[in-house]
C-alpha cells in the first residue's frame, strides 16, 4: 500500500514537471509564429517618424490608423494613387464567383463519379487527379493563348475561368472522397421513389454535404485570394487583384519607404482569408459533428 | 398487386456469371423469400426486379407487362433496404412522402396517405423527427412506411431485419407477416436467415452460386429437399448426413451404416420406386435431428415407422425445450433431439429411435435427392 502511495506521489510530481515543459515548448513555438504578425500590426499602427526613431520590436507609443487609411484610400499602385480599395473589390469579384462555380462543379463531378458510375469513370477521375499535380507555371502560356482566343485576356472573368479550371481538380477530389462514404442505397431508394439525377443531387445529396462544402470553400478561397502568379500574368492595370496591387505598393521605388503603409496594406490583403477561417471554421467543426450527436 | 414472373433471367458482370437462367413465378399476393449464403446472387436478383441493375438475358414480367427496359420508377415497385436508406436531411414525414411528391401527388392526398401509413405502423409520434433521432426499430418502420405509402404492385425487401438486434428481429418478423396477411400484397424478400425464410414465405427460392437450387413451399423444402445443399441449409440444427449403403433382403430395402462392431440396419418400410435403382450402392442418408429421438414406447410409435438402435453419447447440449444429443455413427457426429427428461449423460450408452418416414437419401456423387 505504502509503496504504491510513494510511487504515485512521485509520478504526480513528474507529471507536473513534464506538463510544464510541454507548455513551455508550445508557448515558445506559438510566440515564434506570432512574432511576425505582432511586428506587422504594431508597425502598421506607428507613425513614420516613430518607425525611424524606435526599434522594430518596440510597441507603438501613439496608436494611429493613418497608415491603414492611407493604404486603403491613397496609396499609389504604379502611377494611380487611389489606394488598395479598388483592387480589393477586384479580388472579391474574382474570388467569389470562382469559389462558388468551382465548388458547385466539384460537387456535381464527385456525385457523378461515385453515385452514377459510367464506363471510364475511373479514368476520368485519374485524369482530374493528375490536374492537382500540374505546377502553375506549366499552364501559363497555353492558358494565355486560350484566354486570348476567348476574348477574356486581362479581364476579371478570365481570371475566374482560370481559377475554376485549376480548382476543379481539388474540389472534385474533395467531393468524390466525401460521397464515397455515403451509402449507394440512398441513391437507389431515391431512384425507386422516382427522382432523377439532378433531383437526387439537389434534394438529398447536397443538403448532407455541408461539411465538405465548407472544406472546399475554405480551400478554394484561400488559394484564389492568395494567388499572385495568375493575377500578375492574366490581369493587368485596373483589373489586377489585390495581391498584385500589394506587390506594386511595396515595390514602389520612388519617394520615402512607408513601412507602416506596407504593413497595413499587407494586413488588409490577408484579412479576408483570416476571416473565412474564423467564420467558416466554426461551421466546419459543427458540420463534422452534426451526424454523430443524437437527440 | 400483381404476379411476378422471371423467365430464364441471367446476369453477368463481364465474364463472371452471377445468375444462371433463373425461372421463378409467383401469384398475386404471394410472399416469395430468396434465401442463400452470401454471394449466391439473391440480392442481385432483387436488384434486377427493382431495375437497379439490368439483366444480361431473359424476361422479367409484372402481371403481363415485360419490365426489362422499364425505369425503376415506372415499375410500380417499392423497396426496403438493409441500411434503411432514409434521407438524413428530411423528417420522417418528408421521407415517407418524398416519392409521392416527386410523382406530383397533391398536398392533401399526401397528408392523408402519410396519416394512414403512420397509423398502421404506429409511428405517428415520430413524424416530425429526423432519422438520426430514431432507434433502429423505428427507422425500420419508417423505411417500411416509405414503401407502403406508394401502394405498389410488388414490395421488395433486401435483408430488412439484419441490422436489428435478435429480440427486435423476431418482433419485426411477426409484424411483417401480419402486414402481409392484412394487405395481401405481393412481396419478394431477400434474406440469408433460413428461419426468416421458413416463417415468412409462402414460397422459398433457395439459391447457391447463382443457381436456383429449389423453389417450393417451406414445408416441401424442409421435408423433401432437392439436394444436400438445400437439406443442410434449411433447418437448425441442420440435417445429419451419414454415409451408408442401400441393401436389399427379400425385397425389403434397408439403410446399412458401417460402424465398429455390428452395422446399424434401418429398414425402409414405404420405399419409393426411385430407391430400387440404388440397391447395393453407396448413398448419403439424411435425417433431421427431430427424426432421431430417445426410444419411443410402443404407444408413441403408433402409425410411425420407428427403428431402434443403440449408441454411445458423446456430448449433450440442453436448449431448454429439447436436449441436443451428439452421438457418433459412421465416423461422423450426429445430432439427435431428445426430450429433456429422457436426456442421457455423456459417455452413457442409450437406445435411440429413428423415424424412417422423415428421411432423405442422396446420391453421393451428384448430391441430388434420390
Amino acid at each position: 500500500m505504502a509503496d504504491i502511495q510513494t510511487y504515485s506521489h512521485d509520478a504526480g510530481w513528474k507529471n507536473v514537471v513534464l506538463r510544464g515543459l510541454l507548455y513551455l515548448v508550445l508557448i515558445l513555438f506559438a510566440l515564434y509564429y506570432l512574432f511576425p504578425l505582432i511586428v506587422m500590426i504594431s508597425t502598421s499602427l506607428k507613425s513614420l517618424d516613430e518607425i525611424r526613431e524606435g526599434s522594430l520590436v518596440s510597441l507603438p507609443r501613439v496608436i494611429t490608423f493613418d497608415a491603414w487609411n492611407y493604404a486603403w484610400n491613397e496609396a499609389c499602385v504604379g502611377v494611380e494613387c487611389t489606394g488598395i480599395k479598388l483592387y480589393f473589390w477586384n479580388s472579391v469579384k474574382m474570388a467569389i464567383p470562382a469559389v462558388l462555380i468551382s465548388t458547385f462543379l466539384g460537387a456535381i463531378n464527385g456525385y457523378a463519379l461515385t453515385k452514377f458510375r459510367f464506363k471510364g469513370a475511373n479514368i476520368v477521375f485519374a485524369l482530374l487527379l493528375f490536374g492537382c499535380f500540374i505546377p502553375f507555371q506549366v499552364v501559363l502560356l497555353p492558358m494565355s493563348q486560350v484566354l486570348g482566343k476567348l476574348g477574356l485576356a486581362s479581364s476579371t472573368s478570365g481570371l475566374v475561368m482560370v481559377h475554376v479550371v485549376y480548382g476543379l481538380c481539388f474540389t472534385t477530389l474533395f467531393f468524390r472522397n466525401y460521397y464515397v462514404s455515403i451509402p449507394d442505397e440512398l441513391v437507389k431508394a431515391a431512384t425507386i421513389d422516382g427522382a432523377g439525377f439532378f433531383t437526387i443531387f439537389w434534394r438529398i445529396i447536397l443538403p448532407i454535404s455541408t461539411p465538405i462544402i465548407v472544406v472546399s470553400v475554405i480551400w478554394q478561397f484561400t488559394q484564389i485570394w492568395n494567388d499572385f502568379l495568375f493575377g500578375a500574368s492574366f490581369a493587368s492595370g485596373a483589373n489586377a487583384p489585390m495581391t498584385v496591387a500589394l506587390n506594386n505598393i511595396v515595390n514602389t521605388t520612388t519617394g520615402v519607404k512607408q513601412y507602416n503603409v506596407d504593413m497595413a496594406a499587407a494586413l488588409l490583403t490577408g484579412l479576408p482569408t483570416l476571416l473565412v477561417y474564423v467564420l467558416a471554421g466554426k461551421y466546419f467543426v459543427r458540420g463534422l459533428t452534426a451526424g454523430s450527436v443524437k437527440g | 398487386m400483381a404476379s411476378l414472373t422471371l423467365d430464364k433471367v441471367r446476369k453477368a458482370f463481364g465474364p463472371v456469371e452471377v445468375l444462371k437462367e433463373i425461372n421463378l413465378a409467383i401469384e398475386d399476393g404471394e410472399f416469395l423469400v430468396l434465401v442463400g449464403p452470401s454471394g449466391c446472387g439473391k440480392s442481385t436478383l432483387l436488384n434486377l426486379i427493382a431495375g437497379l441493375e439490368t439483366s444480361s438475358g431473359g424476361e422479367i414480367r409484372i402481371g403481363d407487362r415485360v419490365i426489362n427496359d422499364v425505369h425503376p420508377k415506372d415499375r410500380n415497385i417499392a423497396m426496403v433496404f438493409q441500411s434503411y436508406a432514409l434521407y438524413p436531411n428530411m423528417t420522417v414525414r418528408k421521407n415517407i412522402t418524398f416519392g409521392l411528391e416527386i410523382r406530383g401527388v397533391s398536398n392533401a392526398e399526401r397528408d392523408k396517405a402519410v396519416d394512414e401509413v403512420a397509423k398502421l405502423l404506429q409511428i405517428e409520434p415520430l413524424l416530425d423527427r429526423k432519422p438520426a433521432q430514431l432507434s433502429g426499430g423505428q427507422r425500420q418502420r419508417v423505411a417500411m412506411g416509405r414503401a407502403l405509402v406508394r401502394d405498389p404492385d410488388i414490395f421488395l425487401f433486401d435483408e430488412p431485419l439484419s441490422n436489428l438486434d435478435a429480440k427486435l428481429r423476431v418482433d419485426m418478423r411477426t409484424e411483417i407477416k401480419k402486414l402481409h396477411q392484412r394487405l395481401g400484397s405481393t412481396i419478394v424478400y431477400v434474406t440469408h436467415d433460413q428461419i426468416e425464410a421458413m416463417t415468412l414465405a409462402s414460397r422459398i427460392a433457395v439459391m447457391k452460386g447463382g443457381i436456383l437450387q429449389q423453389f417450393d413451399t417451406p414445408q416441401n423444402i424442409y421435408e423433401r429437399p432437392n439436394n444436400m445443399f438445400v437439406a443442410g441449409f434449411i433447418g437448425s440444427p441442420s440435417m445429419n448426413f451419414i454415409d451408408a449403403t442401400l441393401t436389399e433382403q427379400n425385397g425389403q430395402l434397408a439403410v446399412s451404416i458401417e460402424r465398429p462392431g455390428s452395422p446399424i440396419t434401418l429398414p425402409l418400410f414405404e420405399a419409393p420406386e426411385s430407391y430400387k435403382a440404388y440397391a447395393g450402392k453407396k448413398v448419403v442418408f439424411g435425417i433431421r435431428p427431430e427424426g432421431l429421438t430417445h426410444k419411443r414406447s410402443s404407444s408413441e410409435q403408433n402409425g410411425s415407422q420407428y427403428v431402434n438402435f443403440d449408441s454411445k453419447v458423446e456430448v449433450i447440449e440442453p436448449t431448454g425445450a429439447d436436449t441436443m444429443t451428439v452421438i457418433e455413427i459412421g465416423g461422423k457426429e450426429i445430432v439427435a433431439r431428445v426430450r429433456p427428461d429422457r436426456a442421457p449423460t455423456p459417455g452413457e450408452s442409450m437406445t435411440f429411435s429413428a423415424d424412417m418416414s422423415q428421411i432423405s437419401l442422396f446420391d453421393p456423387e451428384t448430391e441430388l435427392r434420390i
